[in-house]
């Protein structure tokens, strides 16, 4: 993209609730940006160190209950809850990276799933902490100093500070040299650590960092929808993710956040333009037909299509074991 | 005493049911490195259509459960052939996104065209339970776990007394080398596809009868599979059917003695344990299948 | 551009292009309406907006509203309480609804209350049992259906009929099967009833047999159940398997014994339902007319019987909602907020009326619907002994 397309992406973005102003379109650009930070998330996981988490909705829902409980039972205010979300989902991100060192492809996968299913468990269960399958409503609006966060816009701005940073930190940490191991990591294992790449300390940092960014955006989520209950943590949620990593450009830094733009708004279109009894019919026929026609997902294939040489996007291959 | 006789009775029907689900899955996940989030509703499949044979077309239960067979074949095949064999040299993350699509897209598509109501299929066998000492079990049930080992056994004979189950094999161990020496690897994949997913229909049409059919049945389904696939290591036909027996009576013992809500809880904390302690699945034996 | 670029781009022109439709003509009175319609309770939500569908097109019927024709617009939650959010979202603000039905399951309707309160928009609840639904100090929520207190007190008098001694529970695991167990342990506490097992199944659990086997080993005579008609189906027919040998009650109104009867059979024999709304003999409903009115358009839909007992919250909910907007003489969200303060009407389940509930200054509206028991016995739905022979 060119300086001036960047710049004038900045200044719509900036600007979008003054000509936007119709909330329910806001509310989709909001659900947007807290799923673009999930996908973020993954994106490092899935898309630069190879490992495919499918148990993200598990630090996603941690940052949404950490944050919820705090501010509600122990009445913290929104951003020492947010800082204790994103680091109790880092703190899980650890354990998931620790138990899994030592397993690759579908393996991780399992153990990502089944972490994710025994949290769902508890989050139902142990109904003293998390109040049960009711849920926890009445999730307090952030506060910024002496202003309310409450507003639609107001939160956009939250929303969009959470998305740029996570994007921030993203493209620093791959264009890093820990960026350089994640993908030499996912390449080619065996020849990353004969060249002196330590396998372990990388794949557990980007376990905690990835884990960290998706309990971000659960505190977000949190406090944003002021409800928190079990269903955060249901399978659907990891499978919206992943889709919109995928479809998106994993391995890319904007695809995950196109991905989460047109995943965000499909369903809403949808709902707009389909009766209900054909949307997810549509949903799924149309997500089938996206990665039919672009496989390695939105992003590299615009990139190969502008640079004139349709089958020269990046491949990156997921080893299975 | 007699709480976990009955306990175990129960845990191994269910296990049997499990086995069958998570062998189709193996073979499609080992053999084909498809994630396959569609295996569920081949499952849901199979369970209409057996409810279609026997009410709708009044058919015998047996022909009803061979009809499923076929047509979980017959979609199997051509999901392979039109979806999947373009997608063949994709990553898997792709092939598994094209899987979810297929999921959502048949769930909601049984959904239009059955309703949401679960339906009841019928089946000529007795409702009173047998009744052996201090333990009950339905008749459905005695038969659904005969016919279970029938088709697992079958499975075995031909992944290895055919030639299609040796091309399997060989496909498994090294793609390439099989193909170099002259094993069409496109058939086998479309082979393995139909296969797993004639299984998983025909589990459906068993289990069918047993529970109800509803559109999201498959869902638990899958996830059962995969755990079962995990306990017995990819492409590892005895260790699934040793792995299914196991989930299913671990968890009937964890709801029995631990705590109902916990129960499916059993199932997670036994895969996590078995992928840290053994990576490859608690029966692996490196790159076989069989 | 290569061929691929093309599809892409014509995804999202198609994307973009549904999103900038118009609304359509203003003139027909707006319901929303949010239910499951897909998902494992799809077939509940569909029967409730079934029910609604009959509501709209009888009020049509008779020349709408001040001569203003009622549309319902209705959404999918998918089961999903961020959907539940989002469809709330989407009707108030797109569709500028006055008014809201929904949003079935408790979750559900807890996610949606956020964004009444945003807009000021008034929801009747017509299925959600959660006390805390109407403790929150949320003003636009009325609810028609009864939390599980509600319905425990209901039940009160018929317990020493019953004959329960020794009871034991199995629920599914949310908010309403655990909101059932606790209410109706207290209530029979109270009773002087010895309480046994509580066990939970998740909400997709297909086998219940180690459950079933605990509660087995617990010595009772009464079993409460409480999940959708599917699981309790699965209940009964594996505690037949085992030979249970217990009464069995369920509770919640989502049990529809015809389906039961259909679907388990012998299984199903002499088990109590509580239900809201009795279809085989509507007669011996508060409103018999209108009970057989609404049964009888059912059938002529084509609508499965088995659905009667949901659907009539679906009809109830709307008939609410339109008295209310007739009541305000006009279609604003705050007029109709104050005027279901006002309403008293005949619903098919009985008199519907709000009373305060939940903190004062922001009390929501909890209407106390009729509660009543029936039995299957012979393969038919019948009054229990007790109540028959009145």
């Amino acid at each position: 993209m060119t300086a001036l397309g960047r710049g004038l992406l900045a200044a719509a973005m900036v600007t979008l609730p003054f000509w936007l102003a119709d909330p329910y379109y806001l509310h989709v650009v909001i659900m947007a940006g807290i799923f673009g930070v999930l996908a973020l998330s993954l994106n490092l996981l899935l898309g630069y160190a190879g490992q495919l988490s499918l148990g993200h909705a598990a630090f996603f829902g941690i940052g949404a209950y950490t944050s919820a409980l705090l501010t509600l039972k122990r009445e913290w205010s929104f951003w020492p809850a947010l800082a204790a979300a994103i680091a109790l989902a880092a703190a899980a991100g650890w354990i998931i990276g620790r138990l899994a060192l030592k397993l690759r492809g579908a393996y991780f996968v399992l153990v990502t799933i089944s972490f994710a299913g025994v949290i769902s468990l508890v989050s139902v269960n142990w109904i003293e902490l998390t109040n049960g399958p009711l849920g926890l409503p009445g999730v307090p609006a952030p506060d910024l100093g002496p202003w309310s966060l409450r507003t639609k816009a107001a939160y956009y701005y939250l929303v969009l500070a959470a998305v740029a940073l996570s994007y921030a930190v993203c493209r620093r940490l791959v264009r890093s040299r820990i960026g350089r191991a994640f993908v030499a990591l996912r390449e080619n294992e065996p020849l990353a650590e004969s060249i002196g790449v330590d396998v372990t300390h990388y794949l557990v940092l980007a376990a905690v960092v990835s884990a960290a960014m998706a309990g971000l955006g659960g505190s977000l989520y949190a406090h944003y929808t002021r409800f928190v209950s079990p269903e955060v943590f249901l399978f659907t949620y990891t499978v919206t993710m992943v889709i919109m990593v995928v479809a998106g450009g994993k391995g890319t830094l904007a695809g995950p956040l196109v991905g989460a733009v047109l995943f965000t708004a499909l369903p809403e279109a949808l709902r707009l333009a389909a009766s209900w009894q054909w949307q997810m019919l549509a949903y799924g026929s149309l997500l089938v037909l996206l990665v039919f026609f672009l496989p390695r997902g939105i992003v590299p294939q615009i990139v190969a299509s502008f640079s004139g040489h349709p089958r020269s996007a990046p491949t990156s291959r997921t080893p299975l074991q | 005493m007699d709480q976990l006789l009955q306990h175990l009775v129960n845990g191994l029907v269910l296990g049997g049911t499990y086995a069958l689900l998570g062998i189709g899955l193996t073979l499609i996940f080992g053999l084909m490195n498809v994630v396959n989030f569609a295996h569920g509703e081949f499952y849901t499949l199979g369970a209409y259509v057996a409810f279609a044979a026997l009410t709708l077309a009044g058919v015998n239960f047996i022909v009803g459960i061979l009809a499923a067979i076929v047509a979980g074949a017959a979609l199997g095949w051509l999901c392979e052939v039109t979806l999947l064999r373009p997608l063949r040299n994709e990553s898997i993350d792709t092939t598994m996104l094209v899987m979810i699509g297929v999921w959502i897209a048949m769930q909601n598509g049984e959904l239009l065209v059955w309703g949401g109501v679960a339906k009841s299929i019928p089946h000529p066998f007795p409702t009173a339970p047998l009744v052996m000492g201090p333990v009950a079990i339905a008749p459905l049930r005695v038969i659904v776990l005969v016919l279970a080992v029938g088709l697992i056994a079958s499975s075995w004979l031909l992944i290895h007394q055919t030639k299609l189950g040796r091309a399997m094999r060989a496909t498994f161990q090294d793609r390439d080398t099989a193909a170099l020496m002259g094993v069409s690897i496109g058939r086998v994949h479309a082979a393995t596809f139909a296969f797993g997913s004639a299984l998983a229909s025909a589990a459906g049409a068993l289990l069918g009868p047993v529970f109800l059919a509803y559109p999201s049945m498959g869902d638990l389904a899958s996830l059962k599979a995969f755990s079962v696939v995990i306990l017995g290591g990819l492409g590892n036909l005895t260790g699934a059917t040793v792995g299914g027996l196991l989930l299913g009576i671990a968890e009937e013992l964890g709801a029995g003695y631990i705590s109902s809500g916990y129960r499916d809880a059993v199932g997670f904390v036994i895969i996590i344990m078995v992928l840290v302690l053994r990576p490859s699945g608690l029966f692996a034996r490196q790159e076989r299948i069989g | 551009m290569g061929k691929r670029s093309i599809v892409l781009v014509a995804l999202v022109l198609v994307a973009l292009a549904a999103l900038t439709v118009p609304g359509a003509s203003q003139a027909p009175l707006k319901i929303g309406v949010i239910q499951p319609l897909s998902g494992p309770v799809a077939a509940s939500g569909n029967y409730i907006r079934m029910g609604a569908e009959i509501a709209r097109d009888w009020i049509n019927a008779r020349g709408g509203i001040a001569g203003r024709k009622v549309d319902l617009l209705i959404e999918d939650n998918k089961s999903d309480p961020k959907e539940a959010a989002s469809a709330a979202e989407k009707l108030i603000v797109r569709d500028k609804v006055p008014v809201i039905m929904g949003a079935w399951g408790s979750s559900m309707t807890l996610a949606a209350m956020p964004k009444l309160e945003e807009y000021g928009v008034p929801m009747v609840v017509e299925t959600s049992s959660a006390a805390s639904i109407t403790k929150r100090g949320n003003p636009w929520i009325f609810r028609i259906s009864p939390p599980s207190e509600m319905e425990a007190l209901g039940l009160e008098q018929y317990v020493d009929k019953l004959g329960v001694k020794r009871v034991d529970f199995l629920a599914v695991n949310t908010d309403w099967g655990r909101g059932a167990i606790s209410a109706f342990g207290d209530m029979l506490q109270k009773k002087g009833a010895a309480v046994g097992a509580k066990e939970f199944m998740d909400q997709s659990a297909t086998d219940m047999n180690a459950q079933l086997t605990k509660i087995k080993a617990t010595g009772g005579d009464t079993l409460f159940l409480t999940t959708a008609v599917e699981q309790i189906t699965l209940v009964m027919k594996q505690a037949q398997e085992q030979r249970l040998g217990r009464k069995i009650v369920t509770t919640g109104g989502s049990s529809s014994p015809t389906q039961l009867i259909k679907q388990a059979g012998a299984a199903a024999e002499g088990s109590y339902h509580i239900v809201f709304f009795m279809p085989w003999f509507p007669e011996a409903m508060p409103d018999g007319k209108l009970a057989k009115a609404f049964v009888d358009e059912w059938a002529k839909r084509g609508h499965p019987f088995e659905g009667l007992t949901e659907g009539f919250r679906g009809h109830d909910g709307i008939a609410t909602i339109a008295e209310a907007i007739k009541v305000a003489g006009k279609d604003e969200a705050a007029a109709i907020r104050d005027a279901l303060w006002k309403v008293s009407l005949m619903g098919v389940n009985g008199p519907i009326k709000f009373e305060k509930d939940g903190p004062a200054g922001k009390e929501s509206g909890q209407s106390k619907p009729s509660i009543f028991v029936v039995q299957i016995r012979d393969g038919k739905v019948a009054l229990p002994d007790f109540l028959a022979k009145k």
